[in-house]
């Protein structure tokens, strides 16, 4: 992957460890952002392998119960906000400014502090692997399985840390990404005129400021019941587990959107170029994004209809939660439109946005099954929950990333992936996906129930969970012919050109990799799909001046300097006071540098 | 802008923002948005925890409602030199705004003083932070304000000393003040509903 | 930096005088007297909350309006801060709904956390 790092920059002169540390430009970060989060999307495969290697057959010895906890646990952490949100972000870091027509984003040292944050965070939460055990309670943590008395290893104190520490860099990175949305856009791009892509990243980026403060409470108050005592989440001295189920999921439904909306926005910005025509019903998918954006606010307690809600709460989420499928049903009806009719070209990016629709619909569906709750009473903690998390969550999130893997990576890089091998990468993974995902709803209903580290021959549940296993290994092997193809690639000369699928959005005007300034000239929007308007009306792109001098900010360390007093802040909250007040001096002294470092 | 050259200076374009907002500025209230959210679910789990305390001290007990009277008053006068301190930066008065940034500055530590006697007399009455439910959501809730509280006192001091360097705050100097004051400001009218909450209504 | 911005919203300033900024100052802290006289003054339970929210929300807005100078801007900064307002103050009435209402601690009619024969669960 480094030589991948190399090469999506390779045009800048300036490429030694020092400038990779010190970047401010955004197509850097991004870049940066996307390898790290595909490592750590790496690693949470490896946990889901081990995973369905123990469940293979009954009684299984691969892991022991508690090790398990652990692997299961830190799958979804990673998976969720060490893989699936970074390489999220990575494209957004990359193609926000690149798609509004602005030069960098509205806080270029922001976004570099959010990068080491989210790094830090990741190593910190992995570093609890060999620091006395990873957190082993679930990725949303229930308590009384997160309380120190059911939880005594340090474990979900790392989780309450990371996760606090995560959330910062989510936050900033998301007000960064928001401002950059608003107010950075070039002349003639309104808001109607911005591709599907960014819009929703800017209901990505609102869902995270409102719903991220939410869950800062609900871990620090976490923090005090593990670390000094307090009683917020434990029944027997007043408190209520019930709390954190409200709190947590304020947060965590909002959050499932935040997987899944990028890559509505990608895959809406694959088709219509892959399918020759302009995106069907413009105005439709993006209200429905906002919506979506909207209504997921009004659902969260659907994860929670068997703690006995009482009647008039259960009526109201369900239907918030019905209604919140009408919306995601728009969107795939606007993007089955967008290719009816169309002259297809059945790329590696149309495979997997094609793959995304199929799948994506499957684990919508059976989310609207359990927004009834009588039925979710049958379906709570049972792999059926699995099985619909997956569909959305692998179906739909990373099926539009992969999309946007091989629809961007030119750009990014100057090299088209290999489309033989992209093919095969998508049907090994198709197939791989759906031998392990859907017989996880037999189970489910079977009666299987989530998260038991192992269980006895003759429940039924032998053949599936086989079968599941076996698809988990062709999807492994799916992902590493990914891996592959990446290295293949790299190893060619470029040979994408500015514009290797005729896109309509600005990033193809402009070379692949693009130059640390983005665009020579600030181009002038007059369309929806600003290429395809200028080349059908013959535009010209606007002459270069002369004198064409472009500032650019300067390279900074303090960004890094602040992230160590954050890291520093951290270990000490997992360890002693002296190195919290250690953190908040690195801290002070980084922000104030920060503030009289001069950026003309 | 002003001077009709052939070719804009470079910063033209770094101030030009599409709104019109500047993006500090905008970033900002959007802060101040998420914030909302922190102190609506502190403020959640108060009211939730009420009359759930299986031991006293309960709040009637205890809230010493003239002293916090008093410390209310503080903080709102803080907002109102604040704003004074915004409007001489606006206006060029260099001197009232460092003036009143200090009595901010001051108001805010006093602010700070009144809830560490509030804290330290409860302490001595009984009422630690694990005692009950309403002493664990009353301290968390009023600690992370004064938490906020704190890190604005931070906030105006640095806006203070960098006041006194040679160059000043530089040609931004109305915004940067403005922006601390807008954070400050919040960190009052948070108070305004904690207040309410947590002291004014009986229960 | 020689370049003055002059266009952009910081340039300007709200109109509000510094004589308007103190009579605003004094208008909060008599409401909060009145605030502090409700408090005391023994009315009903209902009308004394609303009374009191009433009261501090026009603290909030005049803050927030003149102050913080929110009524002077533009009006996008005003619809930005609404969703946190508008959002944390629908999950506070919603949780305190959720939990104010919970009947599942409640065994035959009997709250759970009530020891037997005790009037109020702090009388233990």
């Amino acid at each position: 992957m480094a030589t991948a790092l190399g090469a999506m920059t390779h045009t800048q002169e300036d490429t030694g460890l020092w400038s990779w540390l010190t970047t401010v430009d955004h197509k850097r970060i991004g870049a940066v952002y996307t390898v790290a989060g595909f490592l750590f999307f790496l690693l949470g495969g490896f946990e889901a392998v081990m995973v369905r290697t123990q469940l293979a057959v009954p009684n299984g010895t691969v892991l022991d119960a508690d090790r398990y906890n652990q692997f299961f646990t830190m799958h979804a952490l990673t998976m969720i906000f060490l893989g699936v949100m970074p390489m999220g972000a990575g494209f957004f870091n990359y193609f926000i400014p690149l798609h509004v027509g602005a030069r960098d984003v509205a806080f270029p040292r922001l976004n570099a502090l959010s990068l080491w944050i989210f790094l830090s965070g990741g190593i910190l939460l992995n570093s609890s692997f060999f620091l006395g055990g990873a957190p082993n309670g679930g990725w949303f943590g229930y308590a009384p399985l997160s309380s120190i008395e059911y939880a005594k290893s340090s474990g979900m104190t790392f989780y309450v840390v990371g996760l606090l520490v995560l959330g910062l860099s989510s936050l900033m990175a998301s007000l960064n990404f928001a401002v950059t949305i608003i107010n950075m856009r070039a002349p003639g791009m309104s808001m109607m005129r911005l591709p599907v892509f960014i819009w929703m990243v800017l209901v990505v980026a609102f869902l995270l400021i409102l719903s991220l403060p939410v869950l800062t409470v609900g871990l620090l108050q976490l923090y005090f019941d593990r670390v000094w005592g307090t009683s917020f989440f434990s029944p027997s001295t007043g408190g209520d587990p019930i709390l954190w189920q409200h709190i947590f999921w304020i947060f965590g439904h909002p959050e499932v959107y935040v997987l899944i909306l990028p890559s509505m926005g990608i895959v809406s910005e694959v088709l219509p170029v892959m399918s020759k025509k302009p995106l069907f019903g413009y105005s439709a998918i993006v209200f429905a994004g906002a919506a979506i954006g909207v209504l997921g606010f009004g659902v969260w307690a659907h994860h929670m209809f068997t703690t006995g809600l009482g009647p008039v709460p259960q009526v109201v989420f369900s239907a918030s939660t019905m209604a919140i499928g009408v919306p995601t049903g728009i969107k795939i009806f606007n993007w089955l439109g967008t290719m009816y009719g169309g002259n297809i070209r059945f790329v590696t990016a149309t495979y997997f946005s094609v793959g995304f629709i199929a799948l994506f619909t499957i684990g919508g569906i059976s989310g609207v099954m359990h927004a009834s709750p009588p039925v979710d009473g049958h379906h709570q903690d049972s792999y059926f929950v699995v099985a619909h998390i997956h569909y959305v969550l692998f179906g739909g999130a990373i099926m539009g990333i992969f999309s946007g893997f091989y629809y961007w990576f030119p750009k990014m890089s100057g090299r088209l992936l290999d489309e033989a091998l992209g093919k095969l990468n998508f049907w090994t993974m198709f197939v791989g996906m759906n031998l392990t995902f859907f017989p996880m709803h037999f189970l489910g209903l079977a009666g299987m129930p989530r998260r038991i580290y192992t269980y006895d021959a003759g429940m039924g549940w032998d053949t599936w969970n086989m079968v599941a296993t076996i698809g988990s290994y062709i999807l492994a092997i799916g992902v590493l012919v990914f891996v592959v193809n990446v290295i293949k690639t790299m190893r060619k000369e470029p040979d994408a050109g500015n514009d290797p699928w005729g896109g309509a959005t600005l990033e193809w005007a402009i070379p692949s990799p693009p130059p640390a300034h983005n665009f020579d000239v600030v181009p002038e929007v007059r369309d929806r799909d600003p290429l395809w308007y200028n080349r059908d009306h013959g535009i010209a792109p606007t002459p270069v001046p002369e004198h064409n001098h472009i500032h650019m900010p300067p390279p900074s360390y303090f960004p890094l300097i602040v992230a160590l007093g954050v890291l520093l802040i951290a270990v000490g909250a997992l360890s002693t006071l002296a190195i919290v007040g250690l953190g908040a001096v690195v801290s002070v002294y980084g922000i104030w540098g920060w503030a009289l470092e001069p950026t003309d | 802008m002003a001077a009709a050259t052939h070719e804009p200076p470079p910063h033209v374009t770094e101030h030009h923002t599409t709104t019109g907002i500047d993006n500090r500025k905008m970033m900002m209230w959007i802060f101040l948005a998420s914030e909302c959210l922190f102190f609506g679910a502190l403020i959640s789990t108060y009211l939730i925890f009420q009359g759930e305390s299986l031991v006293g001290p309960l709040p009637h007990e205890i809230l010493n409602i003239p002293v916090t009277s008093a410390s209310t008053f503080v903080l709102l006068m803080s907002s109102l030199t604040m704003v004074l301190a915004v409007y001489g930066a606006q206006h060029g008065r260099l001197g009232m705004m460092k003036l009143m940034l200090l009595a901010t500055i001051l108001l805010g530590l006093v602010f700070l003083g009144f809830q560490a006697y509030e804290f330290t007399s409860f302490v001595h009455e009984g009422l630690g932070l694990t005692t009950n439910q309403f002493g664990s959501s009353f301290y968390v809730l009023t600690g992370f304000h004064g938490t906020h509280v704190a890190v604005g006192v931070l906030y105006l001091t640095s806006m203070l000393l960098a006041s006194q360097r040679r160059t000043g705050l530089g040609a931004d100097r109305a915004l940067h003040i403005d922006l601390a004051g807008l954070y400050w400001h919040f960190v009052d009218i948070v108070w305004i509903v904690i207040f309410t909450i947590i002291y004014l209504i009986p229960h | 930096m020689t370049h003055m911005p002059q266009a952009e919203s910081h340039g300007e300033h709200p109109p509000t005088t510094i004589r308007e900024y103190v009579l605003i100052g004094i208008v909060l802290t008599v409401v909060t007297a009145v605030e502090l006289w409700v408090s005391y003054s023994g009315m009903s339970f209902g009308l004394l909350v609303g009374v009191l929210m009433v009261l501090s929300a026009f603290k909030f807005a005049v803050v927030v309006a003149m102050f913080m100078h929110l009524r002077f801007e533009n009006g996008l900064l005003w619809r930005l801060f609404s969703f946190g307002l508008i959002l944390g103050t629908a999950i506070i009435l919603a949780l305190t709904a959720l939990f104010w209402n919970d009947r599942t601690d409640i065994v035959g009619g009997v709250p759970a956390n009530a020891a037997p024969g005790a009037a109020a669960p702090a009388k233990h």
